[in-house]
């Protein structure tokens, strides 16, 4: 990344509201160690997500951002292999305590995955509502969840008039739109986004970049980015992961993305930010 | 709700940190409701089969099944609210369901090994029959040839049936000619050819004209017109699983659409192949009715393939278990338990083989 690039984030620094810091959190975790069998992938990760923030997760590719953000809605364990240690409270809650159901905190915190799964024997309104009926969610008035959540994810003009074709026909962009919008239709209270962007072309991006925007009013989002832009332009905070060789992933620098972008501490993060490595 | 900030001393000590599954951990509560939704229908049953003259069949479907299935959704409503229901009721089918087609299975494998069992030994598995008559004692003669025969005639239907099959499906999935419809057509209706009619086939066309005598040739043949489909079609399927990415990726190295045929396809679909081969050989290496039309019976050790009919393991049984004499019957079984023992090895042996260092 040159230079040039890196004076835009002065640029938007005067356009990025304050850091919702002082805000309730919403979900914290709390030294929280991840192992693949006897490896162990991720060391000593402490952070925490104020309520409809916008934390961005940077990082090289295997210092276990996904993992980190897999094992918060409780996907991690259904890894072979997988294990833990530490604690992640959601709501002041420890969601690893043995009485809570797996099924309640994957339903309140929704993810969306890096390459776009629609659901290719359902239409796209069924897409948007599958969620409700996976779940055994009652709500009614389908069809206005289904102009809203679209519209929310930025797909509804482009769909509205063929919501009863297939959801596998639409271009990879408005597949990544759509399931955000199936994410949306279950009212979670955080989402997870591991690396939504990485397949789209920059129109795509920048329409899910607004709709994250937008959707940070009501929803707590952590995203995992590769795009250093991205980070800049949709998070509130930021937190820099990286693993030295054979060692765990760690979090090496966290804080409001204009401190992380404009005025790292740590030089690997100076490094990282200005395109240096990783 | 409170505002929670992180307190360093409240934090659990990193060096202390082991791995953990705490998701494996359950609640004595949740314990307690399994360990009571699996006894107490157990416990009834068993009280209701010593005390009743209910019949053990109808015990079990009309009285046992149900209550487990209400002592299971129970259970779960206890443990997970209503929202477990659905999931209770599936894994108590699922596990309900695999029971039973064990009992069947296990039950089969009992009835061969205990009327079978007597006659095995390691004469019986070598000696021929010559000198054997069906009132012989069970020391004497043996299935060796039988083994011998079927071995023959198997390794001769794979030798036309598999190259063929996995070219059909080859054909189907590379090639992707325009003939591909009909192919699959005719081999789809291949698949249901009666065994019976594979015999006739040959006995026809090449034992009646003169072409061949009744030998093992003509019976290995006869197998691989019913083997054909099934390695086609397996091949087929296993095929179409290998992504088209893998293609275009060697294509994008200027690889002939052959060498990526060989090298890349077909090595990635490998144990899938395997698989397709070994379904072949267990459609067919049971079937008796074209053997005893195409290769009729000996009771000698014959290798040569041509020129005189050979025995196997399906016409032997054939022929001894009808005979009126408790031996011949006893040996009837103790070669079905040896076919069995044979192609459980077999088997084995084939997922060993195909679980190479590149497998997947």
């Amino acid at each position: 990344m040159s230079t040039a690039e890196f004076e835009s984030v002065d640029v938007l620094e005067s356009e990025i509201t304050t850091p919702a810091a002082a805000a309730t959190t919403e979900l914290e975790a709390r030294n929280v160690s991840v192992w693949f069998g006897q490896r162990k992938v991720l060391e000593g990760v402490n952070m925490s997500f104020p309520k409809n923030s916008v934390t961005a997760l940077i990082g090289p590719s295997g210092c276990g951002k996904s993992t980190f953000i897999r094992t918060l809605n409780r996907l991690h364990e259904l890894l072979p292999g997988a294990a833990l240690a530490g604690e992640i409270l959601y709501e002041g809650r420890d969601i690893y305590s043995r009485d809570v159901d797996p099924v309640h905190i994957r339903l309140a915190i929704g993810m969306v995955f890096q390459k776009p799964n629609p659901f290719p024997s359902m239409t796209i309104r069924g897409n948007v509502l599958s969620g409700l009926k996976l779940s055994g969610m009652k709500r009614s008035n389908h069809d206005d969840i289904v102009e809203e959540t679209l519209t929310a994810a930025g797909l509804w003009t482009e769909v509205k008039d063929r919501l009863d074709r297939a959801g596998g026909e639409l271009s990879g962009g408005q597949q990544q739109r759509l399931v955000i919008a199936r994410a949306l239709a279950v009212q979670p209270h955080v989402l997870l986004m591991d690396e939504p962007c990485s397949a789209l072309d920059p129109a795509s991006t920048l329409k899910i970049e607004e709709t994250i925007r937008q959707l940070s009013k009501e929803v707590t989002i952590i995203i995992v980015t590769h795009n250093m832009q991205q980070a800049v332009r949709v998070a509130d905070n930021t937190a820099f992961f990286l693993a030295a060789e054979n060692e765990p992933g760690r979090v090496i620098e966290q804080g409001a993305t204009t401190e992380i972008f404009g005025n790292p501490q740590d030089e690997r993060t100076l490094d990282y930010v200005n395109g240096r490595f990783g | 709700m409170t505002t929670q900030t992180l307190d360093p001393t409240a934090l659990p000590n990193l060096a202390e940190q082991r791995p953990q599954r705490p998701w494996r951990k359950r609640t004595p509560r949740f314990k307690l409701a399994v360990v009571l939704a699996v006894i107490i229908p157990a416990v009834v049953t068993w009280f209701l089969w010593q005390t009743s003259t209910i019949p053990t069949p109808v015990l079990l479907v009309a009285i046992y099944l149900p209550m487990q299935l209400i002592a299971s959704t129970l259970a779960s409503i206890v443990t997970r609210g209503r929202r477990g229901i659905a999931d209770s009721i599936v894994i108590v089918s699922a596990i309900g369901a695999t029971v039973f087609s064990l009992v069947i299975l296990l039950s089969l494998i009992g009835a061969l090994i205990v009327r079978g069992w007597k006659a095995l030994s390691p004469s019986f598995l070598l000696q021929n029959n010559i000198y054997i008559s069906p009132s012989t004692p069970l020391e004497y003669g043996g299935i060796g040839h039988a083994v011998l025969g079927t071995a023959l005639i198997v390794f001769l239907a794979s030798l036309v049936a598999v190259p063929i099959g996995i070219a059909t499906a080859i054909y189907i999935t590379e090639v992707r000619g325009r003939a591909v419809p009909y192919v699959r057509f005719f081999v789809q209706s291949m698949s249901g050819v009666p065994s019976v009619v594979a015999g006739l086939f040959i006995l026809t066309t090449l034992i009646v004209t003169g072409a061949l005598t009744q030998s093992a040739l003509a019976g290995g043949l006869a197998y691989a017109i019913l083997m054909l489909p099934t390695v086609a079609r397996t091949a087929e399927e296993v095929l179409r699983l290998v992504p088209d990415e893998l293609r275009t990726g060697a294509l994008a190295l200027g690889s002939t659409r052959a060498r990526t045929v060989f090298r890349v396809v077909l090595p990635a679909a490998r144990t899938g192949i395997v698989t397709a081969i070994i379904l072949g050989i267990a459609r067919i290496i049971g079937e008796t009715a074209p053997l005893l039309l195409a290769a009729g019976n000996s009771d000698q050790t014959i290798l040569n393939p041509t020129g005189s009919p050979v025995a196997s393991l399906p016409t032997y049984i054939f022929n001894n278990v009808a005979l009126p004499y408790p031996d011949a019957v006893t040996r009837a079984w103790g070669a079905a338990l040896a076919l069995m023992i044979f192609v459980a090895i077999l088997f084995t042996l084939a997922r060993v083989l195909s679980r190479g260092r590149l497998g997947r």
